[in-house]
């Protein structure tokens, strides 16, 4: 270190991982700044591309919050999906573009991870006409599901209610989350630009109290590119 | 192709901006050390590329590991872009070159972009922000600007977070290397070649690609907070390759119709195709005058390349082959036959 650093500077610099700041910033700072520069929610689900790699093995990540935030809901919810097991995996398997998929009991919700080639309302259309029952058996036990069950009856406004529970993926790149929140807000970045990078961190922050469960970039793929169809027609799986 | 005039000035516009004339080295990563090595493409390479060193059979290997800084002062624990140079030794006496950096992306995407840079991103004293301003960045929820390293006057810190202000292609580079750190080997790292390069398939197809060195090793970098060490990377290495040899995974990304090509401030996503497509085992270090031939006269250039695989249209890739052979005669390195009827 120079030799003029004083001790404020080794207090200051020290500051932010102190008890008394992290109290500050979570109850003063944070809100402040939120009310002072509202943030709406980024979108969820994948970001519209038109290019082959990226409309294979895209990830939805749905959160549910459940009704009955109690053990016995979330035991419900565990029955739901144990009852329609062969329902579901059958109803997969007619889709025939899913990769992978699971419910998971997380806190208070009931969620669906998956990973599917194309375009996402196809992919919940078709969910639809496979597994709808299992659909509506499970969005009973969710807030707001009794708006759009039976959802073969409400297909769209079922793909939109999806969607908003689909998380925002966060980009892999700082810059790109930048550009998220910049399409959001209409910023149509006319030359010349006169950002403020520093902002980063108020941006992220403010983003994830306004989006609190997020996806964290674009995830691992083992082989990116690769469709359910050629996995299974190269494996010799007989699809 | 970038004139010979322009070439120069880039060069010499990087060397303007040095804290001390570093005549006869290199105005940038001008702290380095050669390596032995050997390459070996696995078996799915050469259905991608007909490029020699893609055929399977072992390749000798020259690489030169490096500090990103400019001049002679070793600092590597500083925050810091590292490179990896690597030269394929082909049969025939001539070279491929692949030149790869830790920055994942480049901060400018042509020359005059370049030389915009350099008058706003000059080197400025650098201070210690003040305890009160810190305080201030706090309140907004803002990170301060970093502390200067013990024996830091100056830096291009405060222009470089100017130009990125008003450039928004530049961003995300300089985020980059903003955040980059110090790796605890340079055997430890992840090394871009950030341009793309067009291969040529045996059945002719060629494909748009981007090239990066992955360390088996793992990737991992220097806790910021622990006291700081300028001098550890070389010994590092030679301790680590005395005790078992240090291997780098050769990866291959694949482009799509709509990718940038021509343009290394632009990423590809992560959803491409990429392909592994050799092994490169760090087999020792040379010593004395070697290390002198390896470490400092050998010269790279990334348009130096085998039959199979061509440059892109990428402007500072066309700037680089002309800038490296101005800067390798001005510090006098070694030339390199391009071809086997050129001496």
């Amino acid at each position: 270190m120079p030799d003029n650093v004083g001790v404020m500077d080794r207090f200051v610099d020290r500051l932010p991982e102190t008890a008394f700041f992290k109290f500050v910033a979570a109850r003063i700072l944070v809100p402040f700044w939120a009310w002072w520069t509202p943030v709406k929610p980024l979108p969820g689900g994948p970001h519209p591309s038109f290019q082959h790699g990226d409309n294979v093995q895209c990830m939805m990540n749905l959160i549910m919050p459940l009704k009955d935030k109690s053990p016995v809901g979330r035991a419900h919810a565990a029955m739901a999906i144990a009852q329609h097991k062969d329902a579901i995996f059958a109803g997969l398997n007619n889709v025939g573009t899913v990769h992978f998929a699971r419910f998971v009991i997380v806190g208070d919700n009931i969620c669906m991870f998956s990973v599917y080639d194309g375009d996402f309302t196809n992919y919940i259309r078709d969910f639809i006409a496979t597994i709808g029952e299992v659909f509506d058996a499970v969005v009973g036990l969710v807030e707001g599901g009794e708006e759009i069950t039976p959802c073969e009856k409400n297909v769209e406004a079922f793909i939109q209610w999806v969607h908003e529970h689909d998380l925002y993926q966060v980009p892999d790149t700082p810059t790109d989350f930048l550009r998220d929140q910049e399409r959001l807000n209409g910023d149509k970045a006319v030359a010349p630009v006169n950002d403020d990078l520093t902002l980063l961190p108020r941006k992220m922050v403010l983003q994830l109290r306004a989006n609190a469960n997020v996806s964290l970039g674009s995830g691992y793929r083992a082989y990116p590119g690769y469709s359910v169809a050629q996995v299974r027609k190269q494996l010799g799986l007989g699809w | 192709m970038v004139d010979p005039s322009t070439a120069k000035r880039l060069v010499q516009v990087i060397h303007d901006n040095l804290p001390t004339p570093v005549p006869g080295r290199r105005p940038v990563h001008t702290i380095g050390i050669g390596v032995k090595g050997k390459f070996i493409a696995s078996d799915v390479a050469r259905t991608y590329c007909i490029a020699e060193h893609f055929d399977g059979a072992p390749v000798e290997v020259s690489i030169r590991f490096s500090n990103g800084l400019g001049g002679l002062e070793q600092h590597d624990g500083w925050s810091d872009v590292r490179g990896m140079a690597v030269r394929f030794h082909l049969k025939d006496g001539t070279a491929s070159d692949l030149i790869a950096t830790t920055l994942g992306e480049f901060f400018v995407r042509n020359v005059d972009d370049f030389f915009k840079f350099s008058e706003i991103a000059k080197r400025e004293p650098f201070k210690r922000r003040h305890w009160l301003l810190k305080i201030l960045d706090f309140l907004q929820l803002k990170i301060p600007q970093r502390n200067p390293y013990p024996g830091e006057t100056q830096s291009i810190d405060e222009g470089a977070l100017r130009y990125a202000n008003q450039h928004r292609f530049s961003q995300l580079g300089i985020f980059q290397v903003g955040l980059i750190g110090a790796p605890e080997s340079y055997a430890r790292a992840s090394y871009h070649a950030v341009h793309t390069f067009w291969v040529t398939a045996p059945d002719g197809v060629r494909r748009p690609v981007r090239f990066y060195w992955q360390p088996v090793a793992g990737v991992n970098n220097t806790d910021p907070k622990a006291e700081l060490r300028d001098k550890y990377l070389f010994d590092e290495l030679k301790e680590r390759l005395k005790r078992w040899p240090a291997r780098f995974m050769l990866m291959m990304t694949i482009g799509e119709e709509g990718d940038a090509l021509d343009d290394c401030t632009k990423p590809w996503p992560g959803t491409r195709l990429r392909i592994a497509m050799g092994t490169l085992t760090l087999t020792g270090i040379p010593e004395g005058a070697e290390q002198a031939e390896a470490g400092e006269r050998i010269s790279f250039n990334p348009c130096r390349l085998a039959p199979g695989i061509e440059a892109s249209n990428d402007p500072i890739l066309e700037a680089r082959l002309g800038a490296y052979e101005v800067s390798r005669e001005m510090r006098g390195g070694c030339p390199f036959k391009w071809s086997a009827d050129n001496a």
